[in-house]
This record gives C-alpha cells, sequence and structure tokens, in this order.
C-alpha cells in the first residue's frame, strides 16, 4: 500500500515536472519576441530590455532560467498578461473556479443521473426500458456540445425568454470575488438579499451544466450500463444467486463495487472531455472561467497567459486522473496484484 | 424417499442459428443421505443439469420438463421467493471453478459470514450477531480441514491456492445446513492429495449430518469409492442409472461398458498387452446432434432401431435406456417395465 | 441468401463475414451504416452534387430561407446566407471538410498510435515504462489545451487544428495496441512462434496484427467521432478552419450574426455534425456488438 502510494506520487511528481518544463519551452516556440513572451511587458527602450532580461534571467544559462521559472511560479509571482498587464496569478484564482464549479455542477448531474440509470438499465436489459434509455444515451453523446448549446439559448433564452442567456449571476448582485466559486462567495459576502442571489446564480448554470452535462451523462450511462451487463453475467453473481440471496442483496453486495471498479479510470479519463466541454460552453455563455479566459488570451496572442492558463489546467486534469487512477488501484484488491505482476 | 427428483429434462439453446437440444429427456433420482454420482465426459452437459436445478439459467435457454422436485415441491412452478428460500436453506452448490466463483472484491471471510441465513444467528444487538457469524465462520473453516482461520478469513479470493478456495466453497455451501449439496465437478484438476481430502469431507458430512450429495463428475474411480448410486450421461441424454455395484458388475448400456472398459482399473483381468478398449468416433458437436439415440453412430451394437430415442425401463432400481442391452437377451429386455410411455418411444 | 440446404454441413462463414452477418441483423446498425455511406459519398462527390459554387454571392436573395418556409424558392433547396450563398452547397463543402479532415486525422492516428503502441508492448523495462507514462499522460490533456498551444505556436488553420488533433488522439491507439500487445504476447501462440525462431517485427505482423485489426476498427470509429467534434469545435471558435475553407463549425460561427432572423443558418450545420457523430456512434456500436455476439457464439 505505502510501496503503491510512494510509486503514485513519484508518478505525480515527474508528471508535474514535466508538464512545467514544457511551459518552460513554450515561450521559445510562440512566435514573437521571447522577452514579451516570457514577461509581458513590450520593453520600450533598450536599457529597460536589459533590465528585464537581466531580472528575468536570460542572460543566464537555460538552467538558471529552468530554477528562475519554477521559482516565480512557487511564489505566485505568474507573471503579467501582455494585453492589458493584469496579473496572471489573479486572472487565474478568479477564473479557475469558475471554471471547476461548472466542472462540478456537470459531474454531479452526471453521477447522480448517470449511474444510477445505466445500473437500472444493465440490470434489465432488453426491455423497453433498457432500449430508450440505450437510444437516449447514443443520442446523447452524439450532440457537440456548441451546438446543444447554441440551441438551448435559442429556446430558453430567446424564444421563451426563461433563462439568463450570459454570465454567472447578474450583476446587480455586487458579490465580492473572495473563494471564486460562488456559492462560497455569496454565502460570504454581506448583500442582503443572499436568497435571490442564489437563485439568480441557479438560473444562470442550469443551461451550461445542462449542455456539459447530458454529453457526460449519456457517456456515464453507457459505461456503467456495459459495466453492470458483464459482472452479472460472472460466475460468482450465479454462484451468490444459488445461495439463494436477494437480488438487492447480490447486486449492492456484489454486483456494484465489482462493476464500479473497472469504469472508474475511464470515468477518470472523461474528465478531460469534460474540460474541454466546459471551456467550450463557457466562451458561448460568456462564463468568466479559464476557458473563455485563454480562448481570449488565444485571439489577442497573449502569450505568457497562454502559458500559464495551459499549465493550470494540464495539471489539474493530470493530477485528478492520476489521483483517481491511485484510488481505484487503492481500493481494488484484484487490480494490484494483476498490475504488479505486469510490470 | 426422493428427495431431488427430476425426470424428463429438456433444455433448449438458442444458437442464434438454430436452437439445440442440450439436454434430452434427462432423469435423475437423489435421494434422503445418498450420494449420487452424475457421470458423463466433458460437454456432457453435466454442469447444464446443475445450472436447471439451481434455476441459473440465462435469457438464451429454456427448459421443458415433466418435473423438477424439491421434496415434492415442484421448483419450476414455484414463485422466485419460494425458490430462493429453497436454495437459501435447502440445496448448496459447490461450483467448477472456486476462483471465478468467489467475488474478487470482498474477503473471503465476509463471504462466508453472508452465507450463513440469518435463522442460525440468535438474537441480540448487531456486533453480538457480527460476533456470531464471525464464531460460525471459524467454526466452519475449521470443520473443512483449514487450521489458520486468520489467515484465510482476511484474504481475497486471488490470495489463496486453488484448493483452499475449493475447500472455502464447500465451507459456504455448508453454512445453511442444506439437505442437498451439489458438488459441480469439484475435484477436477486438484491433486490426488487433496482430492482425496474432499472426498472424504464429502463422505464424513454424509455419513454425519445425512447430507444428500449429487457429485457431478468424470473421475470413475473417485465416484466408485464414495457414491452409493450413479447416473450415466451421454450427449445430454441419460443412458444407464443404478446402485454404482450392479453398475460396475453388469453395465447394461454400451456407453457405461465402454466407459468402465476405458479405465484399466476396473479391469478386473486385464491381460498384458491387450489393447485398451475404446468407442470409434469422438462425441458430436451440439450442431450436429445424430437422431434417436445419440450414442448411435459410433455404438458397438447399433442397428436401424436406434434412430428412435429408447425409453427409459428398469429392471429392479436399475434404469437404462438402450434398445439392446448388454447381458441380456433381447426377450427379457423387452419384458422389462417401461417406466415412461409413449414420450419418444417406439409405441 | 439461399433457404434450403440439402447437405448436413453447416455453412462457416469466415470471420470478417460472420461480422458482417451479426452487423446486419441490426436494422439500427444499418441504417447508421446506410447515413455514413451518404456522407462518404458527400466527402468524394461535393462538387458534382453541389448545384452552385459555395462562392457565389447571389445579391438578389440574401438570407432566403429554406424552400419548405412560405417565401423560400426551389432554386435554393435549404436557403442562402447572410452573403447569398447558396447553404446547400455550402452545406455539402462543408461537410467535405469536416469529415474529409477527421478521416485522415484518423489515418494518420491509427498508422503511428499502432506502430508505437506495438513499439511499447514489445519493449520492456524502463524504456517502455517511460513511453507508456509520456502517452499515459497525454492521453489525459484535453484536446483543445493541445490545440490552443498549437494554434498559439503555429497559427490557426485547417491543417494546424488537424496536427493538434491528430496529436490528442494517438495515445489512445498506443494505449490499446500497447496492452493487446502485451497481452498476446503472454499466450503460447506466440512463444511456439518464438522457439521457431521469429523476430519480434515477425511475430507481431504475422501473428497479433490479424487479431488486432477488428479492435483497431472500434477503436478508430470512436477516435472518427470524436475527430469530428474536435474539428467543427475548433471551427466554431474560430481556432480552426478559416475562411475561405468552408467547415461545418466554422459555418455555424458565421452564422451567429444572423442567429435571430436565419435559425436555420444555425440548425442546419449543427444537424449535420449530429448526424455525422451518430452515425458513426451507431456504426461503431453495431460492429462492436456484432464482435461480442461472434465471440459468445
Amino acid at each position: 500500500m505505502i510501496k503503491l502510494f510512494i510509486r503514485y506520487l513519484n508518478l505525480i511528481v515527474i508528471t508535474i515536472f514535466t508538464l512545467i518544463f514544457l511551459s518552460f519551452l513554450l515561450p521559445f516556440m510562440f512566435p514573437g519576441d521571447l522577452l514579451s513572451n516570457i514577461s509581458g511587458i513590450v520593453p520600450q527602450t533598450n536599457e529597460q530590455r536589459l533590465a528585464l532580461e537581466h531580472a528575468y534571467k536570460l542572460d543566464q544559462s537555460i538552467f538558471h532560467q529552468f530554477g528562475f521559472y519554477i521559482e516565480s511560479l512557487l511564489n505566485g509571482n505568474w507573471g503579467v498578461s501582455l494585453a492589458d498587464q493584469a496579473t496572471l496569478y489573479n486572472e487565474v484564482r478568479i477564473a479557475f473556479p469558475a471554471t471547476l464549479e461548472l466542472v462540478c455542477y456537470a459531474l454531479v448531474v452526471s453521477i447522480v443521473i448517470g449511474i444510477p440509470v445505466g445500473f437500472m438499465s444493465g440490470l434489465k436489459n432488453h426491455n423497453p426500458i433498457d432500449f430508450s434509455v440505450v437510444t437516449f444515451s447514443m443520442v446523447g453523446y452524439s450532440f457537440p456540445v456548441f451546438w446543444l448549446a447554441l440551441i438551448f439559448i435559442t429556446i430558453f433564452c430567446l424564444q421563451l425568454e426563461w433563462l439568463p442567456i450570459s454570465g454567472r449571476v447578474d450583476l446587480l448582485f455586487d458579490i465580492p470575488v473572495d473563494t471564486g466559486f460562488l456559492i462560497i462567495d455569496i454565502a460570504r459576502s454581506s448583500i442582503e438579499n443572499k436568497h435571490q442571489a442564489y437563485m439568480d446564480a441557479l438560473q444562470h448554470s442550469i443551461l451550461p451544466t445542462a449542455s456539459v452535462a447530458i454529453v457526460t451523462t449519456a457517456l456515464f450511462v453507457r459505461f456503467t450500463r456495459r459495466s453492470i451487463m458483464d459482472v452479472m453475467n460472472k460466475d460468482y453473481i450465479v454462484a451468490a444467486k444459488s445461495r439463494g440471496f436477494t437480488q438487492s442483496q447480490i447486486f449492492f453486495k456484489h454486483g456494484l463495487k465489482n462493476a464500479l471498479l473497472p469504469i472508474l479510470p475511464i470515468l477518470a479519463l472523461q474528465i478531460s472531455t469534460l474540460i474541454t466541454n466546459v471551456m467550450i460552453i463557457e466562451t458561448i455563455f460568456s462564463w468568466p472561467g479559464i476557458g473563455r479566459w485563454l480562448i481570449q488570451a488565444i485571439y489577442q496572442q497573449d502569450y505568457p497567459a497562454i502559458r500559464i492558463g495551459m499549465l493550470v489546467v494540464s495539471l489539474f486534469v493530470m493530477s485528478m486522473t492520476i489521483t483517481i487512477e491511485f484510488i481505484t488501484r487503492a481500493i481494488d484488491p484484484a487490480r494490484e496484484r494483476a498490475e504488479s505482476a505486469a510490470l | 424417499m426422493a428427495l431431488l427428483e427430476i425426470k424428463n429434462l429438456t433444455l433448449f439453446i438458442d444458437t442464434g442459428n438454430a436452437t439445440v437440444k442440450a439436454l434430452e429427456k434427462v432423469n435423475l433420482v437423489l435421494n434422503e443421505g445418498e450420494i449420487l454420482a452424475l457421470v458423463g465426459e466433458s460437454g456432457s452437459g453435466k454442469s447444464l443439469i446443475v445450472r436447471c436445478i439451481i434455476g441459473a439459467i440465462p435469457d438464451y435457454w429454456s427448459i421443458k420438463a415433466d418435473r423438477i422436485t424439491y421434496a415434492g415441491q415442484d421448483l419450476l412452478n414455484m414463485s422466485y421467493e419460494q425458490r430462493r428460500q429453497i436454495m437459501r436453506r435447502e440445496i448448496a452448490v459447490v461450483f467448477q471453478e472456486p476462483t471465478s466463483s468467489l467475488d474478487p472484491s470482498v474477503t473471503i471471510g465476509e463471504q462466508l459470514e453472508e452465507s450463513i441465513p440469518d435463522e442460525l444467528i440468535s438474537k441480540g444487538w448487531f456486533w453480538q450477531k457480527n460476533k456470531q457469524r464471525r464464531q460460525i465462520a471459524i467454526s466452519l473453516i475449521h470443520k473443512i480441514g483449514i487450521k489458520e482461520h486468520q489467515k484465510y478469513l482476511s484474504a481475497y479470493p486471488h490470495e489463496i491456492p486453488k484448493d483452499v478456495s475449493q475447500k472455502i466453497m464447500i465451507a459456504m455451501a455448508l453454512a445453511s445446513e442444506p439437505k442437498i449439496l451439489i458438488a459441480d465437478d469439484s475435484t477436477r484438476g486438484m491433486e490426488s492429495t487433496t482430492k482425496i481430502q474432499i472426498l472424504r469431507l464429502l463422505l464424513k458430512l454424509n455419513k454425519t449430518k445425512n447430507l444428500a450429495i449429487l457429485f457431478v463428475s468424470h473421475d470413475l474411480l473417485a465416484i466408485t469409492s464414495v457414491a452409493h448410486s450413479m447416473t450415466v450421461l451421454y450427449c445430454g441424454q441419460t443412458v444407464e442409472s443404478g446402485r454404482v455395484k450392479s453398475l460396475l458388475k453388469r453395465p447394461l448400456h454400451p456407453y457405461t461398458k465402454a466407459l468402465l472398459d476405458s479405465a484399466p482399473s476396473f479391469q478386473v483381468s486385464l491381460p498384458t498387452k491387450s489393447p485398451l478398449v475404446a468407442l470409434e468416433g469422438t462425441i458430436p458437436t451440439l450442431q450436429h446432434l445424430p437422431a434417436g439415440c445419440r450414442l448411435g453412430p459410433r455404438c458397438p451394437n447399433a442397428r436401424k432401431e436406434c434412430v428412435q430415442v429408447p425409453a427409459p425401463r428398469a429392471i429392479q432400481d436399475h434404469t437404462y435406456s438402450c434398445h439392446f442391452p448388454l447381458h441380456l437377451p433381447e426377450k427379457l429386455s423387452h419384458q422389462a417395465q417401461r417406466i415412461s410411455k409413449g414420450i419418444g418411444g417406439d409405441e | 441468401m439461399q433457404r434450403f440446404n440439402l447437405y448436413q454441413e453447416e455453412y462457416h462463414p469466415s470471420p470478417l463475414v460472420n461480422i458482417w452477418l451479426e452487423f446486419r441483423r441490426s436494422h439500427i446498425a444499418l441504417s447508421g451504416f446506410v447515413l455514413l455511406v451518404l456522407f462518404l459519398i458527400i466527402t468524394v462527390f461535393a462538387p458534382l452534387l453541389a448545384p452552385y459554387s459555395p462562392e457565389l454571392q447571389n445579391t438578389n436573395a440574401i438570407l432566403l430561407p429554406p424552400s419548405w418556409e412560405p417565401n423560400g424558392t426551389i432554386a435554393h433547396l435549404l436557403g442562402t446566407d447572410g452573403l447569398g450563398r447558396d447553404v446547400f452547397s455550402r452545406l455539402l463543402y462543408a461537410c467535405r471538410t469536416t469529415f474529409g479532415s477527421s478521416l485522415v486525422i484518423v489515418a494518420i492516428s491509427v498508422f503511428i498510435g499502432v506502430g508505437v503502441g506495438a513499439l511499447a508492448g514489445v519493449l520492456s523495462g524502463l524504456r517502455s515504462s517511460i513511453v507508456n507514462h509520456l502517452f499515459d499522460s497525454i492521453m489525459s490533456i484535453p484536446t483543445l489545451l493541445i490545440a490552443i498551444v498549437m494554434v498559439a505556436i503555429l497559427g490557426t488553420g485547417l491543417f494546424n487544428a488537424m496536427m493538434a488533433i491528430t496529436l490528442a488522439l494517438i495515445p489512445q491507439f498506443v494505449h490499446q495496441t500497447r496492452t493487446y500487445v502485451r497481452n498476446e504476447l503472454q499466450k503460447d501462440y506466440v512463444l511456439l512462434d518464438r522457439l521457431d525462431g521469429a523476430s519480434s517485427r515477425r511475430i507481431f505482423i504475422f501473428s497479433i496484427l490479424p487479431g488486432m485489426v477488428e479492435l483497431i476498427v472500434v477503436q478508430a470509429t470512436i477516435a472518427l467521432s470524436v475527430a469530428i467534434i474536435d474539428i467543427s469545435a475548433l471551427g466554431f471558435l474560430s481556432l480552426g478552419a478559416q475562411e475561405p475553407t468552408i467547415e461545418l463549425g466554422a459555418s455555424l460561427s458565421l452564422a451567429l450574426d444572423v442567429a435571430y432572423v436565419a435559425p436555420w443558418l444555425i440548425i442546419l450545420p449543427g444537424m449535420c455534425i449530429f448526424l455525422m457523430i451518430l452515425s458513426i456512434n451507431v456504426v461503431g456500436e453495431g460492429l462492436r456488438s456484432a464482435l461480442r455476439n461472434r465471440l459468445h457464439h
């Protein structure tokens, strides 16, 4: 167990290091002036240029530069945006929680709906309910997210005018950004009508969440359904039936865990798809998250921002994936042996 | 008295293109306190019979039977809940593959405790109950001849050797104190010492607890040493059944004879360098079953009547299904009492 | 198919024929297949099928609704866009770009992915560990992120978008091939080959690859649908195909400006993408269940 933990810790450290190294190399590959790509400042005079080069250790060897880069990353000294000279650390600190919030909403919806529905349909396979669930999930995960979002906007915002079209919360509510998570921020703010603010935030989040969650839910349904169908045909389920256990006893004690364990890593891989979808959705609904921020950055060719944004998002996805893999490995007794035998 | 009785069980399997009769008119009687051996080569449908008894039938199977009864209760026409109760308390099964029949994600101890029915636990708070369960599990483990219960109860199925998991399976089967134990080829592929241990265990249970055992195997030597009576299966048809002694002494069906001849240990006087007797040909596949008596094409005594399915006939408690039985003059064989009339017979 | 069979011998179809027979049993899968073939035909013959040039601007008919609307004309089957260009012709060309480039992407990813995967499967020790972890890591980076970085370095354009998506798709083929090769290498038939003196390359090409083809095809259908989504998403965000290249996602984003007056300009390209992905998923699912059924019997 400890050995396993160390192995995964090792993996995480190496991955983080690789990602940081890659992001360190990026400014060298971006077009334009290396100095402004790194610092986010376009030097006006020659003296200023020399001073900046000295500050970013560009006059020293590449190892010093890398060391300086890691140091400033750890210090929270992430540089400034090329476009508007905003401090990147602050920008990311505001934008990233917004993305995370949307990811969480979508994940919660997908898990709460997708997994039970998948189980239900897999247990009762080949009946009308199962058939409609399969059809729904097939259609659901064939939707291009951006189109779905546009259709939702057309129907619910433009035609019916039920829901707001963009943003996280109405600007009338003056909510100071503190943690970046709106739910917590509203709770900690000093505005009077918190209840209304919550309702407003909820209305704003329905459409973005729905657009992302439909695709993810459909995927979850498919994976769970397949998995439980496979497990229910296993010998040990037949053996459990022969021992006269009740259906629910068989499902909860033997079916559930065995069906969920193999799909956990697959579901973890979907986080990457989920993040991509969330980033697209953010641009459509003007959700002030990191995806919209990154895409704005690319329109403005704001290279320091792209570098930091890319680093933050990939670090997040990577550590999530590895952590879930570690958890699966840790709680699955059979897998540990199979994997160590292969290595 | 017959504890478990199967009469004319036919099993249809849908293979996608066609429906095949994997079992055809199988008859089986297991009496109280008896060890009945179900013998047949691999692929003769032994495990299918077991699955029919326990009711673990996939969608693409369908069964037709005159009756499958447990102690007079019809297993086929009872409610799911009734059947579940019987499976819970009365009938226990030990499967072929012990490692895949144990849930890989739950410890042995937990699985063992789970199979102890609530009725066996006296009243108390849940921690007292849990303690009792643990006690019973440990005593079960001891009963089947494993002393290091600590080591195995907290282990996962993949961590223990195969013979131990087979014994654990037996322990789990015994946990509900059943009347019938169905051992589906439990000694297959085992070393002879463990095999003997398990056979002894079964025999002891039979003697001390009056446990009826349906012992499914192709291991003739093991069967003859423990079983009281046996039923021989060929290609999904029961060919002969009766007391082990009388079957060994005077097999009436050509297949039984061939089966016994193929095992040299049953030959009382096998001269040196004499050829070992074996039937010509191989077992037909499910898609190409011959009509009538399925031994037909391979049978040394086959005649044209054999394209009809022979009806089972009985001489005392020795039943056989053959038009031209061995050791019996033809006249006598026709006098033998018909126990089943009309169905597939040559009337 | 013949109904009567004089001989007792059963008809034993080859694995491929068997898959087709199983596949054909599902009507849904079959209709998905027909739709997919239709898209393939459009991809190849778009210039022949299109009634107008996609660039032709008919200034007399701007924002014409589809022909079934009261003021639509049959001359422009699906109406016209803000510059008076025929939507139907543009859709055909757009399908061509999206579907065609996705096919190319998948073909390249399969080729590279299987090659590297085979290598990673045969390798052992530190080298394999490095290759494996590297690709597993790339697999979990979101496609859009890779695309953003690529676009930042190389600039926007269909080709750069295609490169980014290829890069994102390769790891899954590597992963699958590696796992498969690893498993097969443990089996006895490979040992037999090895005892006969076959080299690793020979074993891979002649013993392992044939069994893997089906797996790869199924994986490729999944990859194809992902590629279509990604290509059109990048087009939609204007990071992919740029004017004058016509692409489904890009046409969708062009239509955003006139969404109020011409909703069909949003509905139609999106519908095309949706149908494309749906047909591929249906076919992929059909293939998978056909494979499963074949192994089952």
